[in-house]
């Protein structure tokens, strides 16, 4: 029962603060006087939503952007994952390859993304590559902070075990660095979806980033907001399985 | 607490006050008129009508302080459509799919005579007319624009659709599209990418827009309430844009020397394209007269957005645009 309350107290916060959001939007729209092209109101929104939706063409260019977004996540998270542990091992590896992977950290996303789309193509390995590189940089530093924190004492512990190089990391560096290493992905999920939609944004005929294009071109602002919208549940949708994930590869932690 | 509910409830009534306030035109007779203009695009020297318009005193002398602004397109017509600003430079085509949003714009100047977006090819691929487009990879920045529209209505003259041939939306890249040979043809500003081209030795086949359809092209857009309340305002912006407009016609080296002011690297470019830029682009300013407006372009412009889903409905043409001010 205690626990039924406590849900039902944690979730009539969420519906309350959401509620008071759409009555200050609905209160601001009406009062303001702003035209609907500028500032639509929840229910202009509302409206859009549901016309896209029956239409079926928020579903498709949302499962395009999904697909850029997970395909980008998964290489982005291989390359920064397999960089930083070389990294971590190798202070020789880390002096050579840092100074490339720091510079490339200052250059923004947005400046380089259409040249991705002249290397690579406007079909989508262009969208996947900017989704990637963004998301590269959080995980690779996390990874090298994870595999850097493993205590010195469990090393030699594994060692008189007599524990071969696969068992040491297996059972040693990936636990140990899992807690920020999940810590990373969290930030870089979020961060896909913006890399997606960068790419969208250069040049794309499917995608919410070009849906959010078509609203612009077409004054249509409530389909800017649908899009949005859609983009924030996505992001926070892969942010959820990480935190999932991270409750259920963790829980060995909990139980400590 | 109630204390404190009273206090946030006049904040957010201040609040809703502030953003709900029109800022009146304020025209002190002895003072300049400030007008902020979206151009739509980058500084760049195709805009040489303005600032020569500016350094010549032709806004001055009307009573007119410029200020360039180079946000999108949709924003500056957008912000004219709410009465934000007053004025902005605007692709004939938005003006049908703006008024058929709701918003509240006029046309008030043609500056181009001709719709400036052409499809180029390399010419050994020997595609010279829009039936050669059939079965072809063609670029574009995206499906949306001047470029689109134009683009959309070269395959309706030719009975094409575009699943007859491969689109492809590579963003404003169009130049490093075709120099790779990725795509067969791309489609581009007339007075830009051709004259870059070209310029880098490039044999180049061009199917211009305006050779098959009269389109509404670039020009100067305002809003219902500016029309109604300050009339005058309207003329005096006219008047000085059509006498820059002229000025740079007659004078394009000049033109060409104060738009370095104004564009930043202008001094260090490759001078002979640039030039080349300006010269493409006073080929298709407004000459006859100046800043007038075809009847037939605003009926083919809307019959192709409407062919295009670009517009739920049609719009009264006769209210969204008007050659008062320019005459």
């Amino acid at each position: 029962m205690k626990v039924i309350l406590k849900f039902l107290k944690k979730v009539g916060f969420i519906i309350l603060s959401l509620a008071v959001g759409l009555i200050l939007w609905q209160a601001f729209t009406t009062y303001s006087d702003i035209p609907s092209f500028i500032f639509p109101t929840p229910f202009d929104v509302w409206e859009k939503f549901l016309s896209v939706a029956r239409d079926g063409s928020l579903l498709f260019h949302t499962l395009v952007t999904l697909q850029e977004v997970l395909l980008g996540l998964t290489l982005g998270l291989g390359a920064a994952t397999l960089t930083g542990y070389l990294l971590a091992k190798s202070r020789t590896v880390e002096r050579v390859l840092s100074p490339y992977i720091v510079a490339s950290q200052s250059i923004p996303i947005v400046a380089i993304a259409p040249l991705l789309v002249i290397w690579l193509g406007p079909g989508i390995f262009s969208k996947i590559l900017t989704s990637a590189l963004i998301v590269f940089f959080p995980v690779l530093v996390n990874t090298i902070v994870g595999i850097r924190s493993v205590p010195v004492e469990l090393y030699e512990l594994m060692r008189s075990l007599q524990a071969n190089h696969w068992q040491r990391i297996i059972k040693l560096e990936i636990p140990a660095a899992l807690p920020v290493f999940l810590g990373g992905l969290r930030i870089g999920a979020t961060l896909a979806v913006i890399g997606a939609v960068v790419g969208e944004f250069v040049g794309a005929d499917k995608g919410l980033g070009f849906l959010v294009n078509v609203g612009r071109g077409l004054y249509d602002t409530s389909l800017v907001f649908v899009s949005v919208f859609t983009l924030v549940i996505l992001a926070l949708g892969l942010y959820g399985s990480v935190v999932f994930l991270e409750s259920r590869l963790l829980s060995w932690k909990k139980r400590e | 607490m109630r204390r404190y509910i009273g206090v946030l409830f006049a904040v957010l009534v201040l609040f809703l006050t502030a953003c709900s306030g029109k800022t009146p035109l304020q025209e002190p007779s002895n003072e300049l008129t400030h007008i902020r203009l979206p151009m739509g695009y980058i500084p760049n020297v195709q805009y040489a009508a303005f600032y020569t318009a500016v350094e010549k005193g032709f806004f001055a002398e009307e009573g007119i302080e410029l200020e360039f602004d180079y946000a999108y397109e949709t924003d500056g017509v957008a912000l004219v459509g709410a009465n934000e600003l007053q004025f902005s430079i605007v692709s004939g085509e938005q003006v049908p799919i703006a008024r058929a949003e709701g918003l509240p714009v006029v046309y008030v100047m043609a500056w181009y005579e001709k719709y400036p977006i052409a499809v180029i090819s390399r010419s050994e691929l020997n595609i010279q007319k829009p039936e050669d487009l059939a079965g072809k990879r063609v670029a574009l920045p995206g499906l949306f624009g001047a470029n689109y529209v134009g683009f959309r209505a070269l395959l309706g003259e030719a009975n094409l659709k575009e699943s007859d041939l491969t689109l492809e939306s590579v963003g404003f890249n169009q130049v490093e599209i075709l120099a790779a040979g990725t795509s067969d043809a791309v489609v581009v500003y007339v007075a830009n990418e051709p004259v870059q081209l070209e310029a880098q030795g490039y044999d180049l086949n061009q199917i211009l827009v305006s050779d098959y359809l009269d389109l509404v092209s670039n020009g100067l857009l305002t809003n219902e309430t500016t029309i109604s309340e300050n009339p005058d305002l309207v003329r005096r912006m006219v008047s000085a844009a059509l006498k820059g407009i002229q000025y740079t016609v007659e004078n394009p080296e000049e033109a060409y020397e104060i738009s370095k002011k104004y564009v930043e690297g202008l001094e260090d470019a490759d001078q002979e394209v640039q030039m080349g830029i300006l010269r493409a682009s006073i080929n298709l300013y407004q000459t006859d007269p100046y800043g007038y407006s075809h009847p037939a372009a605003w009926t083919n412009m809307q019959e192709v957005l409407m062919k295009m889903d670009l517009m739920k409905k049609e719009i009264n043409l006769e209210e969204a645009y008007t050659n008062e001010f320019s005459q």
